[in-house]
């Protein structure tokens, strides 16, 4: 009788509690269902901004040709900030295409091609073999406020052309059937200099 | 006698002034007149072009190459002033001009060169293109056609080749007798 009498008010003291744990557990389900929806929408508004350095080599809104900088990928942009010059941006939505290629340059500009020149018994040819370095193109086709189209190239360090891509890319850039020449060209690059 | 002598130099500096104001008044004139003739010279009417996309056609031309030529030879044609405007491919406002010509820009030969190969061997490694270049009027007829070369031989990045066709193009256009007439009537067809 005493035991029937204490499991009753053990029932009625524990119905609030499990009533509110019922409606927590609820709670929390219902958060934890809304929890990866709100990440992806997230993540599709605020991306991480993507930069590299890179040299722009002609096209490019109103930036100077072969001005070395960082370009950018913010927001619904892509910028070109040369050194200590006021930044060029073209909408990411305006940008109707981009095309990676490759390239082999010398390196050290005009003090090294003079040096090379003036070195003697051939010196500089020897130097030359090994005074280059290879690096990605990449080509952007965009359009101005008049739909009149327009072409940029940049030049960066060789693999920074295939992130700048899929940065671009996934941010809704669309790219054309166009074959990327990056591999094509060093291959030709590659055959010319073993001939 | 002494004053008589005055008069005459007082005389001489009067004319020595007065030639000297005459002379250039008159040589100015004669420019203004050069300048008109010269003036007459140029076309009635000042036509515009839109500069098309470069095709590849049968080239396997490298898509950074096609966009090098295109941005260049905007450049470039803006450069020589022989158009009023020079629009873009795809530009919507060209439907308001008057006057205008299409440049038509096809690829027909491609050697990639080396910059490796040109500074070790001076001699080898050289990029060069070859294109048609097609100006037409909006109906199609074609005013001018030239074949016309750039290469990078010695110094320089391969895109250079680009820039060196491009200058050459907009140099073709400018000496072309289509150029002087201002008129396209004639159809000019060679090679550079």
């Amino acid at each position: 009788m005493d035991l029937f009498i204490v499991s009753r008010s053990h029932s009625a003291a524990y119905q609030p509690d499990r009533r509110h744990a019922l409606w927590l557990s609820t709670v929390l389900i219902c958060f934890s269902l809304t929890a990866p929806a709100q990440q992806i929408s997230q993540r599709g508004d605020t991306r991480a901004p993507f930069s590299t350095r890179a040299t722009h080599l002609l096209g490019f809104a109103n930036a100077r040709d072969n001005g070395t900088g960082t370009l950018s990928v913010q927001g619904d942009s892509l910028q070109f900030q040369q050194n200590g010059r006021p930044g060029t941006e073209v909408k990411i939505a305006s940008v109707r295409d981009v095309f990676l290629g490759g390239e082999s340059k010398q390196v050290g500009g005009l003090p090294m091609t003079l040096g090379k020149t003036v070195a003697p018994f051939g010196g500089g040819r020897v130097v030359s073999v090994f005074a280059h370095k290879k690096y990605d193109t990449l080509t952007l086709q965009y359009v101005d406020a008049d739909q009149g189209i327009h072409g940029a190239i940049f030049q960066l360090a060789k693999g920074q052309g295939e992130l700048v891509k899929s940065e671009l890319i996934a941010r809704g850039v669309t790219v054309s059937s166009h074959q990327d020449q990056s591999t094509k060209e060093s291959a030709t690059e590659a055959t010319h200099e073993n001939k | 006698m002494k004053t008589s002598k005055c008069n005459l130099s007082i005389a001489c500096l009067i004319a020595l002034v007065a030639i000297v104001f005459a002379v250039p008044g008159q040589l100015f004139g004669q420019t203004a007149a050069a300048e008109s003739s010269a003036g007459d010279r140029t076309p009635a009417t000042r036509w515009s072009v839109q500069v098309d996309q470069v095709e590849s056609g049968n080239v396997d031309l490298a898509y950074s190459f096609q966009i090098a030529i295109y941005e260049n030879l905007i450049v470039e044609l803006n450069k020589t002033k022989q158009f009023q405007q020079v629009f873009r491919d795809g530009d919507v406002t060209v439907s308001e001009a008057p006057n205008v010509l299409v440049l038509k820009t096809t690829a027909e030969k491609y050697t990639p060169g080396s910059e490796t190969r040109r500074a070790v061997t001076t001699v080898s490694g050289a990029t060069k293109l070859t294109v048609r270049s097609q100006l037409l009027t909006r109906e199609g007829k074609v005013v001018l056609e030239r074949t016309v070369n750039g290469d990078v031989r010695f110094f320089g990045s391969n895109l250079r080749a680009t820039h060196n066709l491009a200058r050459n193009i907009a140099k073709t256009i400018t000496q072309s007798s289509w150029s002087s007439s201002g008129q396209p009537t004639t159809t000019v067809t060679g090679q550079l």
